[in-house]
Order: structure tokens, then C-alpha cells, then sequence
């Protein structure tokens, strides 16, 4: 029978939420879906899918690219091959998607954010979101799909019944690459998540002798710096102010982002925001599609005009 | 240990306005600069600080046009010992086709290596998806978004991967394996133009894409290059400067954050 295999994304007893995203494409596609799972309790509505397969492994072992193929390979032996494999285009998404993709030789797309299904075809970010490719498997058989979040969730749904559920035993633990433990990051002072305002400073600052003017500003507006993954690398900001899925995910009443293009990475972490001002000068910068009010101009140049409107 | 790094020249499209044409079968990139992918930078930063402590050697390897002579220039003068670049006209948009065309490579040249270092992903085309697919093809264990090598032994490495909201994840993987770095793992050290000058006197090897072309097929199809669907999008503020600012502050009194 045709089906789609949705696998799942868990970290430390959390079904992560943009696993329905993975399943609203299945219900977009007309497919299907089976959801595969570690064993655990993970509270997940079990209606939003039409078949689950819980592997009796660790999470850990799980989520390892080269435990995950073959549990794969197992499940293929036992249901034939799926149209479509279906990961959610995160850290553990897209590594799992590509070392399957290579190791069964399928096709592969991620960061797979829209779906036309007349055309069947899959829409791409590419060049940062400013422009999007349609792609598509070339030949017939299965192919392999990461998800971007926040895509396909709404068409997640309730199928009205309990899907049937099998179990995968014995998935031998591969020993070329181990879990040892999870590191956490170090706790600060600052915590941006409880700011009000923020003021967001991307690469577009160009340096990091920029620093200091964008601080005063910041304290004349009573505002908190946050920045976004560039600034943070090059050490200009602390780890512990930078805003996106790799980072911290806030929602101040203000957010004022200057010289931020607003990759999806970055917008993960802010578009909840109440107020998003976005200052760049780049008109066609994707960040003005998600804020409310936006200035096209050079930032340094609005910097400078507010300290002085603000110093009277 | 001797590390092969895949590096990749990519248009630095973020400031620049892009055009489709063709009737979307293509964008013009004709006037954007190109420049070293910001994740390939920080890989063969990391490899050449490995290769500083533990001896070897750094290849870094690139698959593209001429023009990606560059990124192979700026690697050397970064350190690496030697710069291959596969050559060709075609833009391989799959995934699948680059990484069986390196596989290829690696196994016709007999390129000897302990570590593969990728970069995460390449800004343009935001895969993600070469490491995975050639450590799977040559049979490696595999560790992507790689922050952190914690310690090298002879055997194995321990290595930090970011997952999301500040958590990481440390694993151990034997020796050999290819790792995709991640942004951030260190600081990459200044390239001057002098430098890039003097590396240009270290021989580069090219080879031609066509002696690698075994199985190398495309697996997915580029249809068409369209613009994002636009939302409601900003309210865009206009006019002088100054009245802009003023607006802007009235905006965050409004909003309760500033008196
Ligand atoms: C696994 C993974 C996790 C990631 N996690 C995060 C994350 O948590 N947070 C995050 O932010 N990113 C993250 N990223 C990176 C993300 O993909 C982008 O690379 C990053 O967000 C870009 O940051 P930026 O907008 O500051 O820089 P750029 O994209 O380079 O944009 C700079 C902007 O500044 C503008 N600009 C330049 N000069 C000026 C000027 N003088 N005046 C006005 N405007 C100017 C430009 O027009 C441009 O729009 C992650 C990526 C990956 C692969
Ligand atoms: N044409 C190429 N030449 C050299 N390396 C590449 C090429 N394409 C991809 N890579 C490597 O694979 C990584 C991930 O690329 P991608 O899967 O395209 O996002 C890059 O950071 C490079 O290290």
C-alpha cells in the first residue's frame, strides 16, 4: 500500500512541535502517513496520523544518522518502500535525511516550505528566501523531503480514529559514532527572553567598533541588544543574545532589527513578536515581509539620527 | 591527521536585488559578487588549527567553474598544502550529483584522508545535504553541525554538535569520518589580499568534471526559479530622515516601550 514515512523528531522526551508540519504535508500529499517513533511517553495525538511505528531504542540512538538507516531498511523489508520519507529540516532532520538519502540512493530536498499539487512540486528557499526553486524528484520511487517548520502545520488533520500501532525490536547500535551527553549552554545575566524591547543588530553592522554606538543607543531607548547568528560568531555579541532556532526565541513588544536580512533561522526566533520594526537597506530583504513597519536606509545613518533627536 | 575540505565559491546575494529571467529558467547573478561560502571559511579554518596541533596536511577541494580557483587560493593562504579544483561548466544543483561526483574523485585520484571537513551548507542553494550524502557513500560515520572537536585521537574524535536553543550534543565517531561544520566553531583568521597573492604561486591542480561521471545523475529537477509568494509585508515609512526617526519613536511610544 502507498504510504509516507513521517519521522519523527524528539529530544529528551519532547515531540517537537514542527513534527506537524511533516505530517500536514502527508495530509496535503492525499498520502497516508506513518509516523515512526522511538518508544516512550510522548503524548502525541495519535489521530493526526494513520500508522505509527514505535522503535524500541533510545532517542539517542534514534536520532543517530547511522542507527536511523537501519531502521529504515527494516521497516522497508517489512511495508515495501514509501513514496516519500519525511524529516523536519533541523539539526537532526536535515543530518538524518542526508546520510539516508546517500546511503539508499534517493533523491533529496530540504528546506521544503510549500507544495503545488497539481504541478507536484516542492518549493525551495534559495539565495536566504530571495528567491524560490521549484523542484521535484526527477524519476519515479521513493524520495526524501525535509520540512521547513511552520509550513505545512495547518493541514494537519484528525483522522477520527486510533491508527494501528507495530513495534521495531532489536535495532543493533552502530559504534562508529556514539552519544556521550548533552551539553548545555551556559547560564548569563542578561536574559533576553524577559526583555520588552529589543534592539536586534544583524551583519549588516559591519563591524564590531560599530558596537559601542548601537549600545548607547540602546540605552537612550531603554531598549536590550539581541542579535542575530553572524554577529554572535564573529564574538562582536555574547552567545547568550543571540535571537533564532540555534539561539533563544523571543517575543518583546518591540522588536527593532537593524541590518538583519531575515533568514528563516532568525524569524523562527522573533516572528512572534508583537511589534517588529525592520531597518535595512535592502528593499527587497525578506525581514519586511514579516514585519509591521519597515525603513529602507542605511542603518548607521538612522543610528546617528535618533541619538540625536533622543539627545535633544 | 591529513583532512580533504570541500570548499565553495558562492554569489553574495544578500545585498544584492535579484532577477529572474528566462521565464524562470534562470536568475542573474551577472553583477553580484561572488565570495568563499561563509561555512567553507570556518571548515578550513578548523582543519588547518587540526592539522597546527596534530601535523598533516590540508586539501581543499572545490567543484565548480575557473573562477573557483579563488576559494582554492584563499584556502591555501589560510594553510592548507594543497588546492584541487574539479572542474566544470555545468551548476549541479542536486546534492546527489555533487557528492557522487566528489566520491568519484576521491576514489579515482586515491586522495588520501583520515577527516572530510564540509561546511554545513552552501548559502546559495541552502541544501545541507553534500557531507551527509557522500559520508554515506563512502560508508563514514557522519556528525553534522559540527560547533566543537573536543579532543582527536588516533582512532576517534570527540566532537560538540548544536542543536536547537543553546543545547548541544557531544559524540563520540571513529576515525575516518566527515564532519559538516557549523558557523562559529572558531574565529577564521584574516586572509589579506598579499596573502591570497602569495598563494596563488602554489601550484593548484585542476581536474576535469567529465573523468568522474559514474552514476553521476540528477535526481530531482530544477522546474523553475520564482520570487516568494509576498505577504502583507511592512508598512514602509518614508519621507526625510529625520521625520522617519521621529515617526519611529512615536511608533515605540505607542507601543508602551518608550516615554
Ligand atoms: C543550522 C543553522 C542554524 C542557524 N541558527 C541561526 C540563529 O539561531 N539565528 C540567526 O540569526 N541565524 C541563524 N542561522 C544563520 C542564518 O541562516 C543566516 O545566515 C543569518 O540569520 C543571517 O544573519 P544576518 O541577517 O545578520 O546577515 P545577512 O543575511 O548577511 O544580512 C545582512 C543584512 O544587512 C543589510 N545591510 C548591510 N549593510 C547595511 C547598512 N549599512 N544599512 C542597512 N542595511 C544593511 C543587508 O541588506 C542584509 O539584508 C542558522 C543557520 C543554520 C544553517
Ligand atoms: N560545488 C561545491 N564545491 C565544493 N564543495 C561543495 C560544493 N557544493 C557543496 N559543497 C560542500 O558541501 C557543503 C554543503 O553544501 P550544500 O549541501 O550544497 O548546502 C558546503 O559547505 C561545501 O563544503
Amino acid at each position: 500500500m502507498s504510504y509516507v514515512l513521517v519521522v519523527a523528531e524528539v529530544r529528551r522526551g519532547i515531540f517537537e512541535e514542527r513534527n506537524l508540519d511533516s505530517i500536514g504535508l502527508c495530509t496535503l500529499l492525499g498520502k497516508d502517513a506513518i509516523l515512526l517513533i522511538p518508544e516512550g511517553d510522548y503524548g502525541i495525538n495519535e489521530q493526526l496520523v494513520n500508522g505509527l511505528v514505535r522503535v524500541k531504542t533510545e532517542e539517542t540512538l534514534f536520532l543517530n544518522p547511522l542507527n536511523m538507516v537501519n531502521i529504515l531498511e527494516k521497516i522497508m523489508a517489512a511495508r515495501g518502500k514509501p513514496d516519500m520519507i519525511v524529516f523536519t529540516n533541523s539539526a537532526s532532520g536535515i543530518e538524518l535525511a542526508s546520510y539516508a538519502a546517500g546511503y539508499f540512493n534517493l533523491p533529496v530536498i530540504t528546506d521544503v516550505n510549500g507544495y503545488d499539487k497539481e504541478r507536484g512540486i516542492f518549493f525551495k528557499s534559495y539565495y536566504s528566501d530571495k528567491i524560490f526553486g521549484e523542484f521535484r524528484p526527477s524519476g519515479e520511487g521513493t524520495f526524501i523531503i525535509t520540512v521547513r517548520s511552520g509550513s505545512f502545520k495547518e493541514n494537519a488533520a484528525e483522522k477520527g480514529s486510533a491508527p494501528p500501532a507495530e513495534a521495531i525490536e532489536d535495532v543493533a547500535a552502530n559504534t562508529a559514532r556514539t552519544f556521550v551527553e548533552y551539553v548545555e549552554e551556559e547560564k548569563t545575566d542578561v536574559d533576553i527572553t524577559k526583555a520588552e524591547f529589543l534592539l536586534s543588530l544583524g551583519r549588516g553592522i559591519g563591524n564590531k567598533d560599530e558596537i559601542p554606538d548601537y549600545e548607547e543607543l540602546a540605552g537612550l531607548l531603554k531598549a536590550v541588544i539581541s542579535g542575530s547568528r553572524p554577529v554572535i560568531d564573529k564574538l562582536w555579541l555574547p552567545k547568550a543574545r543571540q535571537v533564532g532556532t540555534s539561539g533563544k526565541t523571543v517575543k518583546p513588544k518591540v522588536y527593532l532589527a537593524m541590518g538583519i536580512s531575515g533568514a528563516f533561522q532568525h524569524i523562527a526566533g522573533m516572528k512572534d513578536s508583537s511589534c517588529i520594526i525592520a531597518v535595512n537597506k535592502d528593499p527587497e530583504a525578506p525581514i519586511f515581509q514579516y514585519a509591521h513597519y519597515g525603513i529602507i536606509a542605511d542603518i548607521h545613518k538612522v543610528r546617528d539620527a535618533l541619538k540625536g533627536i533622543l539627545k535633544g | 591527521m591529513n583532512l580533504i575540505v570541500f570548499t565553495k565559491r558562492v554569489p553574495a546575494t544578500q545585498e544584492e536585488e535579484l532577477r529572474i529571467t528566462d521565464e524562470g529558467k534562470a536568475v542573474d547573478l551577472s553583477k553580484v559578487p561572488f565570495k568563499v561560502n561563509d561555512w567553507d571559511n570556518y571548515s578550513i579554518e578548523e582543519a588547518v588549527r587540526v592539522v597546527e596541533k596534530s601535523g598533516g596536511a590540508v586539501t581543499a577541494v572545490s567543484v565548480g567553474d575557473a573562477e573557483s580557483d579563488e576559494v582554492l587560493r584563499r584556502s591555501i593562504a589560510m594553510g592548507a598544502k594543497d588546492g584541487f579544483l574539479i572542474e566544470t561548466g555545468d551548476v549541479l544543483h542536486d546534492p546527489n550529483a555533487r557528492a557522487t561526483l566528489m566520491q568519484n574523485f576521491l576514489k579515482k585520484e586515491n586522495v588520501p584522508f583520515d577527516a572530510i571537513f564540509t561546511g554545513v551548507q552552501s548559502e546559495d542553494d541552502q541544501f545541507g545535504a553534500v557531507g551527509g550524502i557522500l559520508a554515506a557513500k563512502l560508508g563514514l560515520p557522519f556528525v553534522s553541525m559540527v560547533i566543537g572537536i573536543d579532543a582527536y585521537e588516533s582512532d576517534h574524535l570527540i566532537v560538540r554538535r548544536e542543536l536547537e536553543g543553546g543545547l548541544q550534543e557531544r559524540v563520540k565517531v571513529m576515525l575516518p569520518c566527515v564532519l559538516s561544520i557549523q558557523t562559529g566553531i572558531n574565529e577564521p583568521r584574516y586572509v589579506s589580499i598579499m596573502g591570497v597573492r602569495k598563494a596563488s604561486k602554489v601550484e593548484r591542480k585542476v581536474f576535469k568534471a567529465a573523468d568522474y561521471q559514474e552514476n553521476v545523475v540528477n535526481k530531482i529537477e530544477a522546474v523553475k526559479w520564482v520570487y516568494p509568494p509576498k505577504k502583507a509585508g511592512a508598512t514602509i515609512l518614508s519621507g526625510e530622515l529625520d521625520g522617519m526617526c521621529k515617526e519611529l519613536l512615536g511608533i515605540l511610544k505607542e507601543k508602551g516601550v518608550y516615554q
